[in-house]
Parts: C-alpha cells; sequence; structure tokens
C-alpha cells in the first residue's frame, strides 16, 4: 500500500484518484444554489470534477442513470422533495450506491442530525458554515476509505480460498503492509468477506498504529494535517523500542461463531469513546474506524480492558448455538473448547442493521456451514496425541455444495470411529442430507463400538427422512488399535483398502444395501486386518466413476492398482494427497461427483 | 443413454443401452411415465446392453421400483453386464429387484 491508500501520482495534490482513469468526481447535493457553489468553487480549485443536484429527487436520477460515475457525495440533509435522510436510506438498499462514501453537511449543533446520520450509515459530516480546509479534508479521507475498500475487495476476489480450510490459527506481524495482506485473507477464511475485510483491516491497522507504535488520536490528527503520518509510522517501526513488537492474531472457528483475536503489545486506550461514533469526532478525518468497523463487519467487538486486545464475533448467519453444523460433541480425547471468557470481559451489544444483509452470500455462508461439519485440523491433531494415528480427509465438491461427509469420533483409549458417507445427487439437495447426517450421529452416541448396529440404526433413522429416490452409501467402521482389527458395516460403499506394510492391498467389502430404502435393512459386520503401519483408506464412488480427461475411469480394479503403484513409489504410510494426486492430476474438472477419501495410518 | 420398450406378453421390456447416469434423470423420469400408464403386473428391464451406471443411475431404479410399487408393479432387471452388475451387487439390489440372468 502506497501512503495511506493514495495512489502515488495525485498524492502531491491531496486527492486520491478515481477507482478507473476519470477523474475523481464528487455529487454536490444542497438545494441552496449559494451552498452548492461554495462547495464546488473549493472542489475544483482542488482538483475535483463536481456535478450538482437540488434536491434528493434530482441526485437520486443522477446516481441511477452513473452508478460507477461518483467517488464521493456530499449531501445536504434538509431540502425539499427528496430530502437527505431518504436519498440515504434508497442510496443503501441499492447494492451499486451503497458503498459510496457519503459525507453529510449539518448544523455543527445539530447532534440529533448526526445521530440519525451514524444510525443511517453515514461516517463523515461537514459542519455548516462550511470550513475550507475541513471541506477538502473531510473528502479526501472519505474517498480513501472507499477506495481502500474497492481494493480490498479486489484483494478478496484475487486471493485462493484456502483459508477456509483454518479452525485455528495464530498469526503474527509487524507492518501496515502486513494488517492488510492479513485482514484480506482472514476474510476469506470467514462467511461475508468482502465486509469483513474492511472492519479487519481497520482493526489490524489500529494495532500497530496506535497499538505498538503509540500513535495516539490527538497526534494522528497532527500528523496527517501536516502529511507526516506515513513518514512518522515507518519511522517509529524502524525505531529501537518498536523493532520488536509484534501483533498477534488468533483466529477460531468455533460452533456457531468465527472469532478473531487481536493483541498488541501496547498500552491499550480508551476504547470506551471509540466502539460508537461519538458526537465530537463525527466532524474529524479520522477516529471512526471503530466505529464502521464494528456497524459494518461485526456481529461483536469485544475489547479487553486496558484495550490492547479485542475479539471480533462473527456469528454464522443462521448461529442458533444448537444447529446442526455443530462440530462434533468433545469426549475426554478432544483438545478443542471455546476459549474462557477473561475476567473483566466487556462486550459490546450487537448493532447490526439490514442494509448489511447479504443475500448473495447464502450460497457461501452453506458452504461455509457444511465445511464446519468436517473433523477441522486440530481434532485431527489430537487423534494423533490420543491414539497414534494420522488421519487425512480430502474432500472436493461438484457444485458450490456437496453431499459427501466424513467423520470421526474417539471411544475410548484404544478404540475410534471412522466413517464417510456419500448421498445420492449433488447441490443443494444433497447437502441438506449432510448437515440431516451430522445431527443424527451426533445425536447416537449409543452403540458406537458395534457398527453393523449402528449402521443399521442410522439407516432406520434416515428412511422416512429422505425422499424417494434419494439415498446415501456409508461406510463405518471402528479401529481397535490392541487388536489390530478395523471393525465396519457397510451400505453401498466402495471397498475399503488397506495398505499393509509389505505394501500390498487388502481389499475389504462395501456392499450393503444403500441407507434411506428400507428401515428393516440388516448389515453385516466384517473385519479387515490393520497392523502397525499399515493405512486405511476409503474413498467415495467418485473416484471410480469420475472420467479423466481421456474419457476413461478407474472404476474398482484401477483405484486398487493405483493405491499399489503410489504405495510402491511413497511407501504403506500415506496421506490421502499422495495416494491420489495421481487421480488428481488427470480427473476431468468440474468433477461431475462430490469426492471424499481419508487416510488413516496407523504409526 | 438409449432405450425402447416393447410391449410382449410378459409385460413391458424397457431395453437400456450405453450409460445410464445423472444427466439420464430427466428422460428416465418419462420413462417411468410411460412404463406406469402401461398397468402391467410385471415391468423388465433389459440391461444387457447397458455399459454403465453410476450412482444416480441406481437412484433412478429406486425411483422406478417406487413408483411401480404404489401402482402394484414387479421391476425385474434382466440380464445386467458385468460393470453394471458389480453396481446392483454393491448395493445389494439383489433385495430390491428380482434379477435375471438367462
Amino acid at each position: 500500500m502506497t501512503e495511506a491508500g493514495i495512489p502515488p501520482s495525485s498524492r502531491a495534490a491531496g486527492i486520491p484518484a478515481a477507482p478507473s482513469s476519470r477523474a475523481t468526481r464528487a455529487l454536490v447535493v444542497d438545494d441552496e444554489r449559494l451552498n452548492r457553489e461554495v462547495i464546488v468553487a473549493n472542489l475544483r480549485v482542488a482538483g475535483y470534477e463536481t456535478v450538482t443536484a437540488v434536491d434528493g429527487q434530482d441526485a437520486w436520477e443522477t446516481l441511477d442513470a452513473d452508478p460507477h460515475g461518483f467517488d464521493v457525495i456530499l449531501l445536504d440533509r434538509r431540502m425539499p422533495r427528496m430530502d437527505g435522510m431518504a436519498l440515504l436510506g434508497k442510496l443503501k438498499a441499492d447494492e451499486r450506491l451503497r458503498a459510496i462514501p457519503v459525507i453529510m453537511q449539518t448544523a455543527y449543533a445539530s447532534s440529533e442530525d448526526v445521530a440519525d446520520g451514524i444510525r443511517a450509515g453515514v461516517f463523515y459530516y461537514l459542519a455548516k458554515p462550511l470550513d475550507r480546509r475541513l471541506l477538502l479534508s473531510v473528502t479526501a479521507a472519505a474517498i480513501e476509505e472507499h477506495q481502500r475498500f474497492l481494493r480490498l475487495s479486489d484483494d478478496l476476489a484475487k486471493r485462493a480460498t484456502v483459508l477456509y480450510l483454518l479452525d485455528d490459527g495464530t498469526f503474527r506481524y509487524r507492518t501496515l503492509e502486513e494488517a492488510t495482506a492479513l485482514a484480506v485473507a482472514l476474510a476469506r477464511a470467514c462467511p461475508r468477506s468482502t465486509h469483513l475485510a474492511i472492519g479487519l483491516s481497520e482493526i489490524l491497522t489500529n494495532a500497530v498504529e496506535h497499538g505498538n507504535l503509540g500513535i495516539t488520536y490527538e497526534e494522528k490528527t497532527r500528523l496527517l494535517t501536516d502529511r507526516r503520518w506515513r513518514k512518522e509510522i515507518d519511522a517509529r517501526l524502524d525505531a529501537p523500542e518498536h523493532r520488536d513488537k509484534y501483533v498477534t492474531v488468533r483466529f477460531q472457528r468455533l460452533p456457531g461463531e468465527t472469532r478473531i483475536t487481536v493483541r498488541d503489545e501496547g498500552r491499550g486506550f480508551d476504547w470506551r469513546s471509540f466502539v460508537d461514533l461519538d458526537l465530537s469526532r463525527a466532524f474529524s478525518t479520522h477516529g471512526r474506524g471503530i466505529a464502521m468497523a464494528r456497524k459494518l463487519s461485526f456481529d461483536q467487538l469485544e475489547y479487553q480492558d486496558p484495550g490492547n486486545e479485542v475479539t471480533c464475533v462473527i456469528r454464522d448467519k443462521t448461529g442458533a448455538a444448537d444447529g446442526p453444523h455443530q462440530l462434533p460433541q468433545s469426549s475426554s480425547a478432544w483438545s478443542s473448547s471455546p476459549p474462557p471468557q477473561p475476567p473483566g470481559h466487556v462486550s459490546v451489544s450487537e448493532m447490526r442493521t439490514s442494509n448489511e444483509e447479504d443475500n448473495a452470500s447464502d450460497l457461501h455462508i452453506a458452504r461455509q456451514m457444511q465445511e464446519e461439519l468436517l473433523p477441522p485440523p486440530h481434532e485431527l491433531a489430537a487423534m494423533r496425541r490420543a491414539y497414534g494415528v494420522d488421519i487425512s480427509g480430502y474432500l472436493e465438491t461438484s457444485s458450490t455444495l456437496g453431499g459427501d461427509l466424513w467423520g470421526m469420533a474417539p471411544f475410548d483409549d484404544h478404540r475410534f470411529a471412522l466413517w464417510l458417507a456419500d448421498f445420492s445427487g449433488h447441490g443443494v439437495t444433497a447437502a441438506l442430507n449432510t448437515f440431516r447426517l451430522h445431527a443424527l450421529i451426533k445425536n447416537m452416541p449409543e452403540g458406537r463400538e458395534q457398527p453393523s448396529r449402528y449402521l443399521a440404526d442410522i439407516n432406520q433413522r434416515l428412511t422416512g427422512l429422505l425422499p424417494t429416490g434419494q439415498y446415501a452409501t456409508m461406510l463405518y467402521g471402528l479401529i481397535d488399535l490392541r487388536d489390530e482389527i478395523f471393525t465396519y458395516a457397510a451400505a453401498a460403499a466402495p471397498h475399503p483398502l488397506i495398505i499393509t506394510p509389505g505394501c500390498d492391498i487388502q481389499t475389504g467389502n462395501g456392499s450393503g444395501l444403500p441407507l434411506g430404502i428400507r428401515r428393516t435393512a440388516a448389515y453385516e459386520e466384517r473385519r479387515l486386518h490393520l497392523p502397525r503401519g499399515a493405512t486405511l483408506f476409503m474413498a467415495s464412488d467418485a473416484l471410480s466413476e469420475c472420467p479423466a480427461t481421456d474419457g476413461s475411469r478407474l472404476g474398482n480394479a484401477g483405484i486398487a492398482a493405483m493405491t499399489a503403484r503410489v504405495a510402491n513409489e511413497h511407501g504403506c504410510g500415506l496421506d490421502v494427497q499422495t495416494l491420489l494426486a495421481p487421480f488428481l492430476a488427470t480427473v476431468r474438472r468440474p468433477l461431475g461427483d462430490d469426492l471424499t477419501a481419508l487416510c488413516c495410518v496407523r504409526n | 443413454m438409449k432405450y425402447e420398450i416393447l410391449d410382449t406378453d410378459a409385460g413391458p421390456v424397457l431395453t437400456l443401452r450405453d450409460q445410464l447416469t445423472f444427466s439420464c434423470r430427466e428422460r428416465f423420469e418419462t420413462i417411468i411415465d410411460k412404463l406406469m400408464v402401461r398397468h402391467s403386473p410385471v415391468i423388465t428391464l433389459d440391461l444387457s446392453g447397458l455399459e454403465y451406471m453410476d450412482s444416480a443411475g441406481l437412484g433412478m431404479l429406486l425411483t422406478l421400483r417406487d413408483r411401480a410399487e404404489q401402482n402394484n408393479q414387479e421391476i425385474r432387471l434382466r440380464n445386467p453386464s458385468p460393470e453394471v452388475g458389480e453396481l446392483l451387487t454393491l448395493a445389494c439390489f439383489d433385495t430390491l429387484f428380482t434379477i435375471e440372468r438367462v
């Protein structure tokens, strides 16, 4: 990022450039000709293009005709026909226009106007009569903020999406550039990423600027006025007393919500006066970031005294805590638990408004929720600690939502369950079924040690839940480390494979009536020898069915042959990525069906 | 997928050829409708020319079976190819359908 987000070319003039090649353009809305002329004259001198409108209706027609033509709107509140507040309502309800920053002109004394404006999503205010210098600095600040938002959105769109796999992670950073990059990356790991990026970027930047570097609000005002802000940041980052200071960020995906905790090494600050945009700062060029972040991005901001630690809470949209997307219930083998609330914890209540609802991201949220059904990395790590097994899973869906699911559950000190299910069809219908199954299994703690009975139980409960023509295939098994046995039952699942320490492939038997067809179906209990060093492999039928780019399909024989080949090359202790690599390299994409596979290696 | 329906003394025989996969769903629905209106107690599917069927194909057979059951009709599967037979065995469809090998 260049100086405070201002492109170098326009830095000298102090005017942020428009996103396209055109000049930066302001829409000036005021019913009084003299006011319009004063503003227009000042903005023109400073190098802005201006367009005027005489009231809200006039402004609306101008914006509607050219929604991408403006970088900022200067808005008077009291006007005939359509007043400022009515226009604001229309702007905020319009996807094309809602991000354009609005600067509200208001009589200085009218705190009521400001309060109304804040509620409507206006973060910039100009007092009447106009102060020329303030007009220019507030306008520049508003445009800059907007362009940062556009850049972040652009970054978001370009960023690869692997971070959505992140469940729990800690990050350390030091500079403003790192803060922005991390904000974008973490936003990608959450639902509603566009709004989050701007808020996270604000919080992460604050931690450097006001936290580690100790720049106060008053100092920043002075630095911005003197255009020394960026220089000062760089100087302080280099100073011996700040050089080793880092900001620590912890990302935690929990049932129903995501928590991002940011801790800096500064002395803290009086956060209480910043969580709401207070009236004294409504007319300033800065100091509104936290309030904006809170209002636009997060469901909750929780500051810990003295103010050098803040937790941003993003709730899953449907986020009932007991919803079907909860992670598997913990037992003694799990290490995960929600973080304890520290004493002195203060919570700022929910302030989201309806105009930030983003229906377009529903599918994205659904996918997010579906990913949360899968065992997260920290649970896999817990399995390694508890049982000495390396479990790795792979899931690639054929559309945004998938119909596959796998899971695991500790049973006792030497036994745990592993299962993989595949609902017929794909897309939303199949995805809904994965939630059904997940909820079912979560509520069926009994009988896990007896795979045939357990599978019959699941079948019984699924039958009747699933519409005609929909069914599931499933492999459910219990690994007994003491007896070195994998006991399993199957419902039309692809055969499980064991890669022995001698690199032989043993094929199990996945046959059985699919789930959800006949309530009284019985399932056979089968066994495979699972010695130390062996790998257990199971996959959904996409592995045998999805054609390669040359049209060929692996089939069961092909899977066994590929597995043998990979084992000969890499040894018998395989992770799922290595095992699937030859298939993934040649399969035709997008996949015709959801692919799930998992490996469990006994060390 | 190619298909033909031949009406015989023993009821309609639906012959399926090539592949029965996810993309055939809608056409298979219309085939089911055509079979249902014949009100024959037995419907036979000749699968000898069906080279490949995926899991979605299994779902279509289940839908056919459900509709037939509602009309007191029986579905018989005849002479599945080795590939299709393997899938039918995996899904234990011999417990749902009569599978004839003649």
